[in-house]
């Protein structure tokens, strides 16, 4: 009997093609659509070269450190290149401006003087860089003032000019400041979308043991009837159909995890069998959900699909499906609400895995998830056991 | 009427997924569009900044602190590193700066000690790197030079406050009209899909057998049948449509109000009516009711995803882009973009935007070319 029911509530499972573009193409389609408009966004957020141009007019010819840094950070050769500079009249950088081929230029007069159309980070980036050099000049004439009083006191009045300031600008280039980078290698936040992908997988799968429970309660199907009155073991009737609708969710979670890992190249960290356990777990907990919400509520399928639906995407969503940051000000503000999520249990614990090096967090999530799925399973069985209906 | 009373009555049904795109629109849309004053002046980009000190606050420690305040919003987190590293993972922060124990001390009896930094590597990090090196590198010139702390920190601090004149030529007030932009551009999720979605359930009320069967035999002549369809359909996009742009009134404000704002809207009506035609012809196409769930995602996400409504174009990838060209959200979304750059309006500036409503013009009446065939042939069939 158990391997029977098993066969054919896989059986009616597939067959269903609503259920199965949901719980199979849906999270697929919508990975497909998070790598083509997220793929580019941490590429876009680091600092590209910027476009700018330069009135090269008398006084920048004359000036050496505005003439050579400039020339230093519009090298293509250096690594650390800032900047694509074209030298120009004042009147085609005005054109270049305001044709938006560069992001502003300077001129250099009396003083130097930006000119940009709208304030932006690389608008803030040449001005960094502008009044760095500016203060460069006045450290290396106030370092020759003292150089040359120094000279002057030891009575020496016979002074190379140009080779002590050539001296004092190169011990100013070779001075470098001692910063150690200790953040963490996988800082791409984009994963969350895909976690949140996978979550939604776990807890759709809901829907799939709910459908398969549903098929053996009397008041909600002609079969369930029928299932009722017959003489087997309730128990073993029920237990292979969520057994069933498991698989049936494991296959398509599988799916969805060869799809991401292969094709969308989703980076899960080094662990993998974790990573699975997370999956199988995470999976169970939707199952109970789904099984909870079909046995509790005694309302028609359509309902009880849309109630999960509607629990499955509010879960989501605060673990950062519509926005990445909403989970972090959850996680921030309202710990709370996360803690209770199933959504925010799955991405967080793959988020752990990704991020962090130690497994507390991730085992906390473990835990969090079986804790939830066994109340729900509690629950269903709760509404499950000894069912009586004098009237159908 | 009776077409449209039977019309109204399906219509209500479908009220809770308007809702929820509505609400999606609002929720996003406000998202985006905390209130700030239009600058002319330049304001300079100040990178989020966390400082955990270990050492005492004092002396250039201290003065250090105070630069990086100075020039960066200062984010403030409880001292707990599971707490940092998940700012920094959801760019909370963009930089962390951990001034090391005894880092006075060690700085002035010339160690050069090493501070330890995260970094998101974006470009608000290169800036606070930036900063910090400066600052760095300029009190080492000056404790190599033999000065005592307090001529160290006055002679920094003379320094690092020569700053250069910098003018902005732009008068566009590009806040606001970037968050018109954005909100814009969220439209087109919420068009499409309300379109998409209420008219494909509408149609396919309409299409049901025993229904489409009693229609056929009624009095009514069927031209006129169609045409009240169609008209009662337009009228739910056109009720849709000015329903978001007195919205936009309200969430954006003051550029509604230009010249800027009347291209907006003209663009958004111009999709909208291509929505329309969209929507008719999935309706044509879709046989099962169920699917039309299915059907709406799709096509409202994808588009949206595809062309720049959630994500802005400039991040998107080129090959995205290229594929986006074939459908009309594309032109809708980049008449937008190109509106926040227009300094002035005239018949040359906003060709380019005209070029574009042609060309969703063309897609609609393509839909409607390939919605006649569409309806020709299933009518053989019945």
């Amino acid at each position: 009997m158990f391997m029977h029911n098993l066969k054919y509530s896989i059986k009616t499972l597939f067959r269903n093609k609503m259920l199965i573009f949901w719980t199979f193409a849906f999270p697929i389609i919508l990975g497909t659509f998070f790598n083509m408009a997220f793929s580019n966004i941490e590429n876009s957020e680091k600092l590209e070269i910027i476009d700018i141009a330069i009135v090269n007019n008398e006084e920048f010819k004359n000036n050496e450190i505005f003439k050579e840094t400039f020339k230093t950070l519009s090298d293509e050769k250096n690594q650390d290149r800032l900047f694509n500079t074209q030298y120009v009249t004042e009147k085609q950088a005005k054109e270049l401006l305001e044709n938006d081929e560069i992001s502003g230029y300077l001129i250099l007069e009396e003083k130097p003087k930006i000119i940009v159309t709208t304030s932006g980070i690389n608008e803030t980036i040449l001005k960094s860089v502008t009044e760095e050099i500016i203060q460069i000049s006045e450290i290396v004439k106030s370092l020759a003032e003292s150089e040359i009083k120094k000279e002057i006191m030891a009575g020496n009045y016979n002074i190379d000019y140009e080779k002590m300031y050539k001296e004092i600008i190169e011990k100013n280039q070779k001075e470098e400041a001692k910063i150690e980078n200790i953040s963490n290698k996988n800082l791409s936040y984009t994963m969350i979308e895909y976690y949140t992908l996978i979550a939604m997988t776990c807890l759709y799968g809901g829907i799939l043991g709910m459908v398969a429970i549903n098929q053996n309660l009397a008041n909600m199907s002609n079969n369930g009837k029928r299932i009722s009155v017959a003489p087997t073991s309730k128990g073993k009737v029920v237990f292979s159909s969520i057994i069933a609708s498991y698989i049936t969710q494991i296959i398509g979670l599988s799916l969805l995890f060869l799809y991401t890992i292969f094709v969308l190249k989703v980076d899960y960290g080094t662990n993998l069998p974790l990573v699975i356990l997370l999956g199988m777990v995470g999976s169970f907990a939707g199952l109970s959900m789904g099984l909870a919400i079909g046995t509790v509520l005694k309302t028609n399928e359509g309902i009880k699909t849309g109630i999960l639906i509607s629990i499955t995407m509010l879960g989501c969503f605060l673990s950062g499906m519509m926005g990445i940051t909403m989970k972090y000000i959850i996680d921030k503000n309202v710990p709370i609400v996360n803690k209770l999520n199933p959504a925010s249990m799955i991405t967080d614990g793959l988020y752990s895995l990704y991020y962090y090096d130690t497994l507390d967090r991730y085992f906390f999530n473990i835990t969090s998830l079986l804790i939830f799925a066994f109340i729900m399973i509690y629950i269903s069985i709760f509404s499950l056991r000894r069912q009586k209906y004098d009237s159908i | 009427m009776t077409v449209f009373r039977a019309f109204l009555k399906v219509l209500n049904k479908c009220k809770v997924p308007i809702i929820m795109y509505t609400v999606m629109l609002i929720f996003f849309g406000g998202f985006n569009m905390q209130t700030s004053e239009n600058s002319t002046n330049f304001i300079a980009s100040k990178p989020d900044i966390l400082i955990i000190n270990q050492d005492k606050e004092e002396g250039i420690t201290e003065n250090l602190i105070n630069y990086i305040k100075g020039k960066s919003k200062i984010i403030e987190i409880e001292n707990n590193e599971e707490a940092i590293n998940d700012a920094l993972f959801y760019r909370d922060v963009n930089y962390i700066i951990y001034i090391p124990e005894n880092y006075r001390e060690d700085f002035l009896s010339g160690k050069e000690p090493e501070i330890k930094i995260k970094s998101t590597g974006d470009y608000q990090s290169s800036l606070a790197e930036m900063m910090l090196e400066r600052y760095i590198k300029l009190a080492n010139i000056y404790q190599k030079n033999l000065y005592s702390e307090q001529e160290i920190i006055s002679k920094i601090n003379e320094i690092l406050a020569k700053e250069t004149e910098i003018q902005i030529t732009s008068k566009l007030d590009t806040n606001n009209l970037k968050k018109a932009t954005f909100y814009y551009n969220f439209t087109n999720y919420s068009i499409l899909a309300g379109c998409v979605y209420v008219i494909c359930l509408i149609l396919s009320s309409f299409k049901e057998e025993r229904i489409a069967k009693r229609t056929i035999i009624s009095s009514m002549n069927y031209k006129k049948y169609n045409r009240h369809l169609l008209l009662s359909n337009s009228l739910f996009a056109i009720v849709l449509w000015f329903f978001y742009v007195v919205l936009s009134f309200i969430l954006v404000g003051n550029v509604m109000f230009t010249e800027h704002g009347i291209i907006y809207i003209v663009n958004s009506f111009v999709f909208t009516i291509c929505a329309v035609t969209i929507a008719i012809l999935i309706g044509n196409l879709a046989n099962n009711k169920n699917a039309i769930n299915g059907i709406v995602n799709v096509i409202a996400l994808g588009s949206s995803f595809l062309c720049g409504a959630f994500v802005p174009m400039e991040w998107l990838p080129d090959t995205v882009l290229k594929i986006a060209h074939i459908l009309p959200s594309y032109y809708f979304i980049s008449s937008n973009e190109i509106i926040t750059q227009l300094e002035v309006v005239n018949f040359e500036s906003i060709k380019p935007i005209l070029f574009n409503i042609g060309i969703i013009l063309i897609f609609t009446i393509i839909f409607v070319l390939i919605n006649n065939i569409v309806s020709k042939k299933k009518r053989k069939i019945a």
